[in-house]
């Protein structure tokens, strides 16, 4: 029995310690990015390789950036199916940690599904979920949370360190939801277009009743698009709708001519070229309450 | 004694059938209990060498032999999956870390050992030529599997189908190999490697096909609609990942829910596998765990049992010869009791004439011999036959 017991274990030094190197941390998007730094700060070797020119929900790695990934002692993922990418590619199951792994149960499926009739397991769908969580700054803080505890644990001679790092973002974000429940308030019985279906977890936390549609904010929309839009309004009697950026002028000038103004909330999905996570989301805040 | 040396070879030659066959006789005896011992001394630390290295495992519960076997020499045997869920909650004990195995597919009778990257840096298997595997559809070959197919990086791989008459079953898939192992002498030569996804594309459980929002065959979709599109079996499925269709390719279901064969788990310490162990034994966790060491261990105990019956046939085998040999010499004589005489009668002594047979049995002994080395040297290439064929 003794032996028996004795015998199981081949301790492994292996990925477990960190010896004297940084722990190399890459993310899938640039909110974890951000959430990450502020926690892990100067502890960790945090690097972003996604280009500034994409969206990372459907961005793909290249040879060198695949490679980053492989090489990282964690990758924290968004879940809720973000980045696609990740089930074509080969990494190392034990370094990757699902950031939305405490709250999967609250995760809002997607009503867009194809079907079809093949294969062993017969007729299947294939559905999707919502992926900017962090839009609900609940949810990005419990995200947070998991990479905070994460870090604890690869990291304990710094944890408390860690801590206190994760309190003040803990803090900010806090803070930022109470205002923007705050000022969401103003649009309790209006409807709101989204120009993109990316608000879902935005509509959910902040009590926003939110209807899609897919614009483009610097592509002038087809005359379907446009059709898809007049009828929503008509339907719904909107005057707001959100965009991930500013619409072109045309786009603009349209909307005007339908009675829809614009507001810009960001969802930061990618790093910005000014600012971080954080005050963008404020701007998103200002100009929601403007 | 250099003339009865001469006359020795003379005779042997003379009588050249005879000779032959009392030297293979001869060599084969000596060889047996050898060559045995080697192939079972050296499957011994083979695969204890195998399973020493290799921590602990996780599997449904059934048979620990067939589980470590499957998971450490990837034979097929019919071992119930665990999902790959657990994989996660192994991990997050912070015990330590899970490797996933998935071995149920062959490609040319070679086994298709699904895992992740992690299983090449634990097993420190290092790519000889290519590159290790980064997509869906890629595989990287044991030096075994190259040689004895004689494929290299940029050629193609099958998988073997599992059935020929399920048209809408598991599709064939070609990979594409991107590396080749260096020699490990040990069964990770004679495996291909993919990533756990692309065993899941090969069982069915993810595919790629065709844009079913863009295609307007009635043959094809069944019903469409805004929200759902419902595609036939006809739907062309592609049987090759390349990074045109790399897009297209997806999986159904919730992947957590996936199937694996089984799990090794490398404990950060002693005392982390021994918590591991006790949560399975606690019933906490449904699944099994075991060090494959004991597992090994005791089908060895099996094999050792009958090598010392063998040990037995081989002796009496061996006496039987001895005596046979006695007896042909003895025969021998008799036989060429008109040749010694002849000797005798020209001079020479009866030293003389026991120095003539003496050296005949002695080169017949080291012909023997270099018989009995050479087999024993070529035993050395098939143990890894004798593991598969005998031991597991």
């Amino acid at each position: 029995m003794v032996f028996v017991l004795f015998s199981c274990a081949k301790p492994t030094e292996k990925k477990i310690s960190i010896q004297n190197e940084k722990l190399k941390v890459l993310t899938v998007n640039y909110p974890l990015f951000y959430f990450a730094e502020r926690i892990g700060g100067e502890l960790i070797d945090l690097n972003y390789v996604i280009p500034d020119d994409v969206d990372p929900a459907f961005w793909s790695p290249d040879e060198a950036a695949l490679s980053q990934y492989q090489k990282a002692d964690i990758i924290f993922k968004n879940g809720a199916d973000y980045a696609k990418w990740m089930n074509s590619v080969s990494l190392p199951s034990s370094r990757i940690i699902n950031t939305a792994s405490s709250f999967e149960k609250d995760l809002l499926k997607l009503n867009n599904t194809t079907s079809h009739n093949h294969g062993p397991e017969g007729e299947h769908e294939h559905d999707g979920k919502a992926f900017t969580v962090w839009l609900d700054l609940e949810l990005a803080l419990k995200q947070a949370e998991i990479i905070r505890a994460q870090l604890v644990k690869k990291i304990p001679g710094e944890s408390a360190l860690i801590d206190q790092n994760f309190e003040k973002l803990k803090q900010d974000l806090l803070s930022l939801h109470k205002e923007l429940l705050d000022a969401t308030k103003t649009y309790d019985n209006q409807v709101i277009i989204g120009s993109h279906p990316v608000y879902q977890y935005l509509s959910r936390a902040y009590n926003l009743s939110l209807k899609s549609v897919h614009f483009e904010p610097n592509e002038y929309p087809s005359v379907k698009q446009w059709e898809n839009l007049n009828n929503l309004i008509k339907e719904n009697e909107s005057s707001i709708m959100l965009w991930e950026d500013e619409p072109s002028p045309q786009i603009q000038i349209e909307l005007d001519k339908i009675g829809i103004s614009s507001v810009v909330f960001k969802p930061c999905g990618n790093q910005p070229s000014e600012g971080d996570f954080l005050s963008i989301m404020h701007n998103n805040l200002n100009n929601i309450k403007n | 004694m250099k003339q009865s040396f001469y006359l020795a070879v003379k005779y042997l030659m003379f009588y050249k059938f005879r000779t032959l066959v009392l030297t293979i006789s001869i060599g084969l005896i000596l060889f047996l209990p050898l060559g045995l011992e080697k192939l079972i001394s050296e499957s011994e630390s083979q695969m204890l060498e195998r399973a020493d290295a290799t921590p602990l495992v996780i599997g449904a519960k059934g048979s620990s032999t067939d589980l470590v076997i499957n998971t450490l020499y990837f034979e097929k045997n019919k071992i119930e999956p665990i999902h790959l869920g657990l994989i996660d909650t192994l991990n997050n004990m912070d015990l330590g870390y899970a490797i996933p195995m998935l071995s149920a597919f062959k490609a040319r009778d070679f086994p298709i050992v699904g895992t992740d990257l992690d299983y090449f840096s634990f097993r420190n298997l290092s790519i000889a030529t290519g590159r290790n595997l980064q997509l869906v559809g890629e595989c990287v070959i044991g030096s075994e599997v190259a040689n004895q197919l004689d494929l290299s990086v940029g050629d193609h791989l099958v998988s073997s189908p599992e059935n020929f008459i399920d048209l809408a079953g598991v599709y064939p898939l070609k990979m594409n190999i991107v590396g080749v192992l260096g020699p490990a002498n040990n069964p990770d030569d004679y495996a291909v490697f993919t990533d756990l996804k692309t065993n899941w594309i090969i069982m069915g459980l993810g595919h790629g096909h065709q844009d079913l929002q863009s295609i307007n065959d009635p043959s094809l979709v069944l019903k469409k609609d805004s929200t759902k599109v419902t595609a036939s079996a006809k739907v062309f499925m592609y049987n090759e990942i390349n990074t045109k269709n790399l897009d297209d390719f997806h999986f159904h279901g919730t992947m957590s829910d996936y199937p694996i064969s089984s799990a090794l788990f490398i404990p950060k310490d002693v005392k982390s596998g021994i918590i591991l162990r006790g949560r399975f034994e606690s019933k906490e966790l449904k699944e099994q765990i075991i060090v494959p060491s004991v597992v090994v261990e005791n089908l060895l105990q099996t094999i050792f049992r009958i090598k010392k019956i063998f040990d037995m046939v081989f002796a009496l085998v061996g006496l039987a010869t001895l005596i046979i040999i006695l007896l042909i010499v003895i025969l021998t004589l008799r036989l060429r009791k008109d040749e010694l005489f002849t000797m005798f009668t020209i001079g020479s002594s009866k030293y003389k004439t026991i120095e003539i047979i003496g050296f005949e049995l002695l080169i017949i002994l080291s012909l023997s011999l270099s018989i009995a080395l050479v087999f024993y040297w070529i035993t050395g290439f098939y143990i890894e036959t004798f593991i598969r064929q005998f031991i597991i």
